[in-house]
């Protein structure tokens, strides 16, 4: 009997319990969950759930964000392009 | 009550902020490093690219302290680099955690808001300081822009912001491997030991043209001069340039971290709802990881900008004399504090002038020691890390130490945590001065985040599964 409980509860399960309860307590007000691995890992964590906000697919923040990069090339060549003409 | 409606003032704007879309199901390992990397190489495209409209920026760089832990490069798309994120995430923390503004954090209302809001606060203070970069003539004055080129400037920026915004969730909603952040900030750093290590420009120092990076010029030195010891010596200690004894110094620094990883205090414990179910809870020599040295040099860089500041507009104040006085070094256009209390808060340059003036180095080694320790015996308390906070997690599993009753696990809990950071903070402290000292690639505190955020990428792989796979991490942050 003791042996299967083990196997139900994998390590992640056991440190989502965790976040949960520390935000029901409401404290510490970081999402992080300190001693999941041991110690405190570095950096803010900002953001936790889903809000109702605007959905944007991630493979669609790649993609304008390439779009946008790439905007900003044409217009670097574009200004010597126009340079080079106007000479 | 009325600090309440200051969160519901966000509310209308949460429905236009965009918001990465959590993954249906869990992401696979593979597909999460092939996000990562994605993430990676846009980041790294956006800090080459130059912005748009610049007219010069060559003067002294004002925040030449902040962009390593800001992960900004200068006169590119990276200009504000994560400052907004961090900046705002900070400011709505210190401000929930003041009770300031009202969150009730077990409503998932209220935790969504002040998601909005952290949001829409980053973008707010990437716009100001968009602004202020360019009207203050960062670029070239404003009015030889012209005001078509300031605003799209001021576009350009905000826009690489609110991009690097988005990646950064994208990362931490699951579907790469951990923040964009601490993924930014090592790359920009290991980007620029590589660069240093094995750049390609050659620049004229007067004997002929040399190659900046390190081994570059080792192989080119071996190869054309004719006296092959004379070739080594200047490879190894050529100065102003990249040599190969930073290069091997770099290495150093980054083995002596690995390695001190490694310490830890093992805890015994044991579950008390499952019989024979024993752990051990390990409390890390750098419990705190580099979260002292990031708040140290944000610190430090912050009393630089502000006595900088007054000393441009007031040069012969007594009072801002006193906090530093700043002139060029060498010819470079960039400014250095050569006396003042923020002489003493900046590293020796060199061993050699860290030898020249005694004083200077022995109040900076105390400075950086005492700050970094006291920094991290803060950061358990502030961040939910204490030992208070971790006897109740241990204790809502139902783990006990082995071998103590349940009411002093706090006590011995209280007894290691807070040793293990204050000394831990110091050791890092330490780390950085040396690694400043012995001249490593960038600056110590650089070399310190860089391999502390690697170190904790590959906990985070080996934790998310152990398979051959680990090893293409390291390719990856390379």
């Amino acid at each position: 009997m003791s042996s299967t409980p083990r196997s139900d509860r994998p390590h992640g399960a056991a440190i989502r319990r965790r976040t949960d309860k520390n935000s029901q307590v409401g404290k510490p007000n970081s999402a992080r969950a300190a001693g999941a691995g041991g110690s405190s890992s570095t950096m803010l964590k900002l953001y936790t759930d889903d809000s109702p906000g605007l959905k944007v697919d991630p493979f669609v923040i790649v993609v304008l964000s390439l779009a946008f990069i790439a905007s900003i090339f044409f217009l670097h060549i574009s200004a010597k392009v126009i340079k080079a003409f106007t000479k | 009550m009325s600090s309440f409606r200051f969160l519901q003032l966000v509310k209308p704007f949460q429905q236009i902020l965009p918001e990465v879309s959590a993954p249906e199901r869990k992401v696979p390992f593979n597909q999460k490093v092939a996000w990562t990397a994605v993430t990676l190489l846009i980041f790294l495209v956006c800090s080459q690219v130059p912005l748009y409209g610049i007219v010069s920026s060559d003067s002294s760089d004002p925040l030449y302290w902040m962009r390593v832990i800001l992960a900004s490069n200068r006169g590119t798309l990276m200009e504000l680099g994560i400052s907004p994120i961090v900046t705002s995430g900070m400011i709505m923390q210190l401000l929930a955690g003041a009770n300031l503004i009202d969150v009730d954090f077990s409503l998932k209302e209220d935790r969504a808001l002040f998601g909005a809001a952290q949001k829409l606060f980053a973008l707010i203070i990437s716009l100001g300081q968009a602004t202020v970069y360019v009207l203050t003539g960062l670029y070239g004055q404003p009015s030889d822009l012209g005001a078509g080129v300031c605003l799209l400037l001021v576009v350009q920026l905000v826009a690489a912001a609110l991009i690097v915004i988005l990646l950064d969730e994208l990362l931490q909603k699951g579907y790469g491997l951990g923040s964009g952040i601490s993924l930014f900030i090592a790359t920009n750093i290991c980007e620029s030991i590589v660069w240093k290590a094995f750049s390609p420009t050659t620049i004229n120092t007067g004997r002929g043209p040399e190659f900046e990076g390190a081994l570059l010029a080792l192989v080119h030195l071996l190869f054309t001069w004719n006296d092959k010891t004379r070739a080594l010596k200047e490879a190894f200690y050529r100065d102003r340039l990249p040599n190969v004894s930073n290069l091997l110094a770099t290495l150093a620094i980054f083995a002596a971290v690995i390695y001190l990883q490694g310490f830890r205090i093992e805890i015994p414990v044991k579950s008390n709802r499952f019989r024979g179910q024993r752990g051990t809870y390990p409390v890390k020599l750098f419990y705190t990881s580099n979260m002292p040295i990031m708040l140290e040099s944000a610190l430090s860089s912050n009393v630089f900008i502000i006595s900088q500041m007054l000393y441009n507009r007031f040069p012969d104040n007594l009072f801002v004399k006193l906090i530093g006085v700043w002139e060029p070094l060498e010819e470079s256009p960039q400014l250095f504090a050569t006396s003042g209390i923020a002489y003493y808060m900046s590293p020796p340059h060199t061993l050699h002038a860290a030898l020249v003036d005694p004083i200077h180095t022995i109040i900076y080694v105390t400075f950086m020691l005492s700050v970094c320790a006291i920094f991290s015996k803060t950061w358990i308390e502030v961040s939910g890390s204490g030992p208070r906070e971790v006897a109740k997690q241990l204790k809502d599993q139902q783990m006990v130490m082995a071998g103590h009753r349940e009411g002093s696990m706090y006590k011995e809990l209280k007894r290691v945590i807070p040793t293990a950071a204050a000394f831990g903070g110091a050791t890092i402290g330490a780390l950085s001065v040396i690694a400043d000292l012995i001249g490593a690639f960038g600056s110590g505190t650089g070399i310190l985040l860089a391999t502390t955020i690697i170190y904790s990428y590959f906990e985070i792989s080996s934790r998310e599964n152990l398979s051959p796979e680990m090893a293409s991490m390291g390719d990856l942050m390379g």
